[in-house]
């Protein structure tokens, strides 16, 4: 079951295209991270779906029974929450409950409930202008679980945080996994890989790759060398460079990276043209890419 | 409806715990009392401040109640107009500044009571404020002077309510499309102060003016009787009042709140 | 003379409580809240010594709206 298809989202600010047209669709009770580096168009995407601003073309469809106001099966945690800092955090809570339908009895027993899940119940009665950045982001995860929403939309919700707040909120995101569907922004590839079971890839406005988390990493997955000589690197990879067993051969000064997809053929042919011609290897690495070097190049354009 | 009472009472809230309930109430109070206690002891006053030549007799015509009560009430025309600009001026603008408003209107919260919840708040302070801080006027009036009927004093109350209701309305209009706050005081005052100009200099051709009720107030108190273009002007006002309500739930709901 | 100006007394009177109570809340508030605009005892100068006026500044201007 899909919670929510996006299907050729645009969307133009003045005549800038930010989103260019981008297709997908969220799986229930799934962590999806929306990856990209800064200016990638995450916050524009995350803001489009919770209906914050209106999208240039295309449609947001939201899998529901009925045709109703489509907020009141979305959370959304805005990178830099802001709150009426004259309320004390229990107050805010217990406001947008009202807001979001709840009864008063129900508002106060989810308030309580929240504010006990995010760790702030001894904080609960001082007002928020007193919080703390890492509080008011714990306030900002309340306050958009309040109605129990069918999907989850935090925009960045741990870059700001100092790791131990870091920790508590990627715990607390597999936790609610088994409730509702989360969407979550990052530019920090190793939080995506923490947490979540899908992946988004967000680069100038397009999705570039997209998939199952264990899908990624097994698909960019590939076996790699590296080697490092004392000296004068050229004269030696020369030799192998032709080597068809070497998809692909990387020199950067004195090191060399090689791609291949037979490890073992690889392996041969290095050992035995490096003691033939006594190469000054200093160091020999046999390993394999990762997605992060999928990331670092889509993001430096190569 | 329901929501719109929650999201009301938040507005009252916040108003009670920023003192915008004690401190309104009384700077009306003051500025329409202090004109007939001001009115009565002026002979005192300059007297005892001296500086006569001696021998000078100063014969003070004695204001009669009608024309303190007017007076009274004028004084609301600038200070209470500025006052009520600048409590209206980011009653959503700020909202939409520091990203709160963001906050509320991704839950569930219909718009038209998001904004029509804040201008009533803004109302019931005002109304209130104004109300007794008039009828202290009307009473001391009656104390110091003699007692304007009641009767008068209820219409002149109503009819000059609708000019302070039409500068709160539109100020709140501008609310939803600026995000300043000093930005819309400054349009709000200068368009009223433009208003006021234009409306004074072509009366005859603008009788209907929303401007002008602040004159027309006037000349009922002394008179006793509605001049020619009150009942219009009223008209006029209230309809202008509910086309920029109107207007302003549009404007908010076509504005994109995250910008 | 004497009676005269104890009605205006009676009358005053309530004039200079409400500025008294509008400059007790005032300070109240510039003491109780964290920051304002501008430094603290500069405002409480100022509501101290403009009539009416000051109140009203500290209120719209130095009061922080959080």
């Amino acid at each position: 079951m899909t919670v929510i298809s996006v299907e050729g989202l645009k969307k133009n600010f003045k005549n800038l295209e930010v989103i260019k047209g981008i297709d997908f669709d969220l799986p229930e009770q799934k962590v999806v991270a929306l990856l990209g580096a800064n200016g990638a168009g995450k916050t524009t995407v995350l803001k489009t779906i919770s209906g914050l601003i209106k999208p240039t073309s295309g449609t947001i469809h939201f899998n529901d029974e009925n045709d109703k106001d489509v907020r009141h099966w979305i959370g959304y945690l805005p990178q830099f929450p802001v709150f009426y800092n004259w309320m004390t955090g229990k107050e805010f809570l217990l406001y947008v409950g009202r807001l979001s339908g709840l009864t008063k009895h129900d508002a106060k027993q989810r308030t309580e409930e929240l504010l006990s899940l995010v760790g702030m119940t001894e904080a609960k009665n001082r007002r928020i202008g007193k919080y703390s950045g890492g509080m008011k982001q714990r306030l900002g995860i309340a306050q958009a679980l309040i109605h129990q929403p069918k999907l989850l939309i935090l925009d960045e919700p741990v870059s700001a945080l100092d790791p131990l707040g870091r920790r508590e909120v990627i715990d607390l995101l597999k936790k609610l996994k088994n409730e509702m569907t989360v969407l979550f922004s990052t530019h920090i590839l190793s939080d995506a890989e923490e947490v979540s079971d899908e992946i988004l890839f967000l680069h100038d406005g397009v999705i570039v790759e997209s998939g199952a988390m264990n899908e990624l990493t097994a698909k960019y997955k590939q076996p790699k060398i590296t080697l490092v000589f004392e000296r004068n690197i050229e004269e030696y990879i020369e030799e192998i460079k032709s080597q068809t067993v070497f998809q692909s051969v990387e020199i950067n000064s004195n090191e060399a990276v090689l791609l291949t997809d037979d490890m073992e053929g690889a392996k041969k042919v290095i050992l035995q043209e490096a003691s033939r011609n006594n190469w000054p290897l200093t160091k020999f690495e046999m390993s394999s890419t990762k997605l992060e070097e999928m990331f670092i190049k889509v993001v430096q354009g190569k | 409806m329901s929501q719109w009472l929650i999201l009301l009472q938040k507005e009252l809230l916040e108003n009670v715990r920023n003192f915008k309930w004690i401190w309104v109430p009384l700077v009306f109070i003051i500025l329409a009392i202090q004109q007939p206690i001001t009115m009565y002891y002026m002979p005192q006053i300059l007297e005892s401040v001296g500086g006569l030549p001696e021998g000078a007799v100063f014969d003070f015509p004695v204001p009669s109640a009608e024309e303190v009560l007017a007076t009274s009430l004028t004084q609301y025309n600038s200070l209470g107009v500025l006052i009520i600009v600048l409590i209206t001026m980011g009653v959503i603008a700020a909202e939409r500044k520091s990203g709160v408003a963001a906050m509320i209107l991704v839950k569930p919260v219909s718009y038209t009571s998001f904004v029509t919840s804040k201008w009533f708040s803004v109302l019931l302070l005002v109304w209130a404020s104004y109300f007794i801080g008039y009828l202290g006027a009307w009473y001391y009036t009656g104390v110091l002077f003699e007692f304007v009927s009641f009767s008068i004093f209820m219409q002149s109350f109503l009819m000059y309510g609708v000019w302070l209701t039409f500068v709160l309305t539109f100020t709140v209009f501008l609310n939803t499309f600026l995000k300043s706050s000093g930005l819309i005081a400054f349009i709000s005052l200068g368009s009223i102060i433009i208003m006021s100009l234009i409306s004074s200099i072509l009366s005859n051709a603008l009788s209907w003016s929303p401007a002008l009720l602040g004159g027309y107030v006037t000349e009922f108190i002394m008179f006793a009787q509605m001049p020619d273009g009150a009942v219009i002007s009223m008209v006029v006002s209230i309809a202008v009042i509910g086309i920029m309500l109107l207007l302003s739930v549009l404007l908010f709901r076509k504005n994109e709140l995250a910008e | 003379m004497d009676v005269i100006s104890n009605t205006m007394w009676l009358m005053i009177i309530p004039l200079i409580l409400i500025q008294l109570i509008l400059m007790v809340v005032s300070i109240f508030d510039i003491v109780r809240n964290e920051q304002t605009n501008g430094p603290k005892w500069v405002w409480v100068l100022v509501v101290i010594f403009i009539n009416l006026i000051g109140p009203i500044l500290y209120f719209i201007l130095g009061r922080r709206n959080d």
